[in-house]
């Protein structure tokens, strides 16, 4: 497991902490389609769950949606509705708002909190030095690391260190908590990146988090989630073990057919 | 009447008729007014407007443009019995620039038609690159600047609505600054080209005082503009700052400030009446930004210049809350306030309008009394 505070942020992305309401999972957004420049990162798929909460609360007031009250509390729970119908409405409302989180802000936030508890470190603190191009960009990287904390800074070789390539076999009894799997140019045109992070090696499973959308889950389903590898054969790759998330099993399992199709698939430890 | 002794007991009998008079003119005027803006439907919308909801949305159909009312009779009052060439005429000169920039704002919001989307600077770049007629090409390339200004100054409006936007509005302020900087330097004298430091004397600034007064201006006009978002609360504050100023005028044996500000005292306390919650009108920015520019005009005349952020205390916090906010925002991705300007961040902290309407009052009331006192050293 990750440490207490950052079990704490994944739980919030997982339950975000609307007043009143439960079981709002994080939707995932990418701002690369809308391209949102100089945003508040909560509309650009960067922002902390309170962020996120927060954001919701205002365009809802803003925008006379009646959701939330200037108190925070949701309108809707006095409607006697059923939960999972409020839950899905809320969430559709997060949605068509474009707030959500997408992997490499769900990373960077998870990542630091970690970090900061685990080795007293702060990530953004370095900013400046990411690997992000101009010296513009890494001013730029400075003020707004969320942001620009991305798939390809992070499978960056001066921000993390490899450890193996995930299509060879490799001692999976090294992995530790807060490694992350990266996968470049994947998707359907080999043009999106992703990342896993490691929450937990167990009785020979490994436990990722991540922020995706899957196209089987429609417009209104996709979000932060849980995924596991059950390493049967650890003589073999990653990519021959047993990939498993939402009760889909690898070829069903669109994480794995992203990490199948990656260009570069990795397994790194970040540098610190 | 140009200027008497300080304190004197004739200038301030005068100024308490002035304001009596002013008082009643408006009070006769405000029924008529609120009638004719009825009639001609220059009420509020919901249109891109997200304070309108719950307890709120009762100030859909409120009439705007009750400035109208301030601005009239300060206007007619002043032409009939205060009327300076040296003193009077630029002030009010300036207040009636930009109060037609805020009229017409203000009608356009109303009854204009959505204005066309700015082209970005992007937009404009590509067209430099792949315009076929090399004439285009270059017009393109020179209007570069341009686009950026446009795109600089969108930045700070919020939504690009039907009325004038934030470059255009920033234009014709920065001219109402200029003609106000144009008297101030060339007509009013060395004198006037000095700022008075409580005391310390004060500071030579020669042509300095151009871009000074040029700033100052625009940026009052646009913090009353910001802080009339709540009933009562422009109005009242710019009560007690032109009372504030009129004091100081009177202390300073200013007679010809000393009787405009109390015209706009009596004139803003008719308005402030019909003002309060439930508002009978709403100033509008025919009002806000005519009353900015005739308060830092008045303060600057009076070489009160430094003080100004006393006299215009919550509007400059007001205005100061969205500074921070857009910088926040654009720089950091972060909210500082739950929303600007600062009276909306009260409002989401669950404060009702009147609480924030009335510290807002007390906090501005304080800063003023400060002003005065400084203003007396």
């Amino acid at each position: 497991m990750l440490s207490p505070k950052a079990e704490k942020l994944i739980n919030d992305y997982f339950n975000l902490p609307f007043k009143g309401l439960s079981n709002i999972r994080c939707p995932y957004f990418n701002n690369a389609r809308r391209r949102g420049r100089g945003q508040l990162r909560a509309l650009i798929g960067k922002g902390t769950p309170t962020e996120i909460v927060e954001e919701a609360k205002i365009l809802s007031i803003q925008y006379h949606y009646d959701f939330f009250d200037f108190d925070g509390r949701c309108k809707l729970c006095g409607e006697s509705k059923d939960a999972n119908e409020i839950t899905a409405q809320v969430r559709k409302f997060l949605i068509d708002n474009d707030l959500g989180i997408d992997c490499s802000g769900f990373a960077a936030h998870v990542l630091r909190a970690y970090f900061r508890e685990t080795r007293n470190i702060d990530i953004f603190s370095r900013a400046f030095s990411w690997p992000v191009g101009t010296w513009i960009r890494r001013i730029i990287a400075k003020l707004r690391p969320a942001e620009n904390l991305s798939v390809r800074v992070l499978a960056n070789n001066k921000f993390s260190e490899l450890i193996s390539d995930g299509r060879k076999p490799f001692d999976y009894a090294q992995l530790k908590p807060g490694d992350i799997l990266t996968m470049l140019e994947t998707g359907p045109q080999n043009k999106r990146n992703h990342i896993l992070i490691v929450e937990g090696i167990d009785a020979g499973k490994i436990s990722y988090i991540h922020a995706r959308a899957w196209s089987v889950e429609g417009q209104y389903g996709h979000g932060v989630s849980h995924g596991e590898i059950e390493i049967l054969t650890p003589e073999r790759s990653l990519l021959d073990q047993t990939w498993e998330e939402l009760g889909k099993l690898n070829d069903t399992n669109e994480t794995y057919l992203e990490a199948k199709n990656a260009k570069v698939f990795e397994v790194r430890r970040i540098k610190l | 009447m140009m200027s008497c002794n300080p304190f004197s007991p004739q200038l301030l009998d005068q100024a308490l008729l002035y304001l009596i008079c002013s008082a009643v003119g408006a009070f006769v005027l405000a029924p008529i007014l609120t009638k004719i803006l009825y009639k001609y439907k220059v009420t509020r919308r919901a249109d891109y407007d997200f304070t309108l909801q719950g307890e709120r949305a009762q100030k859909v159909g409120t009439p705007i443009m009750g400035g109208l009312l301030v601005i009239i009779v300060v206007t007619v009052i002043t032409l009939l019995f205060n009327w300076e060439r040296t003193y009077t005429y630029v002030p009010i000169g300036a207040m009636g620039i930009s109060a037609l920039l805020g009229a017409a704002d203000d009608l356009m919001n109303i009854f204009g038609r959505h204005r066309r989307r700015r082209r970005s600077i992007a937009q404009t770049w590509t067209l430099v690159k792949v315009h076929h007629n090399i004439f285009w090409r270059i017009y393109y390339f020179l209007s570069l600047p341009w686009a950026a200004f446009r795109e600089l100054t969108g930045m700070l409006g919020s939504h690009p609505g039907k009325g004038i936007q934030v470059h255009e509005k920033l234009i014709l302020q920065f001219l109402a600054g200029a003609v106000v900087a144009w008297w101030i330097y060339f007509k009013l004298g060395s004198h006037w080209q000095t700022i008075n430091l409580p005391f310390d004397g004060e500071i030579m600034l020669g042509w300095w005082i151009i871009p000074i007064i040029i700033f100052l201006v625009m940026f009052t006009a646009n913090a009353v503009n910001i802080a009339d978002g709540l009933d009562g609360l422009a109005g009242g504050s710019l009560l007690i700052t032109f009372f504030g100023l009129t004091a100081v005028s009177w202390t300073d044996g200013r007679a010809a400030f000393t009787l405009l500000n109390a015209t706009v005292v009596g004139a803003l306390i008719a308005y402030t009446y019909f003002n309060i919650k439930p508002a009978r009108f709403q100033m509008g920015d025919v009002g806000s930004l005519g009353l900015g520019t005739l308060l830092a005009v008045n303060a600057i005349a009076i070489n009160k210049t430094l003080l100004i952020p006393l006299f215009g205390f919550i509007f400059y916090i007001e205005a100061i809350s969205v500074i921070i906010q857009v910088i926040s925002r654009r720089f950091f991705g972060k909210r500082f306030f739950k929303m600007a300007p600062l009276h909306h961040h009260f409002e989401f902290r669950g404060w009702n309008e009147e609480k924030i309407v009335m510290r807002f009052w007390l906090v501005h009331l304080f800063f003023v009394i400060i002003g005065v006192w400084l203003s007396l050293h």
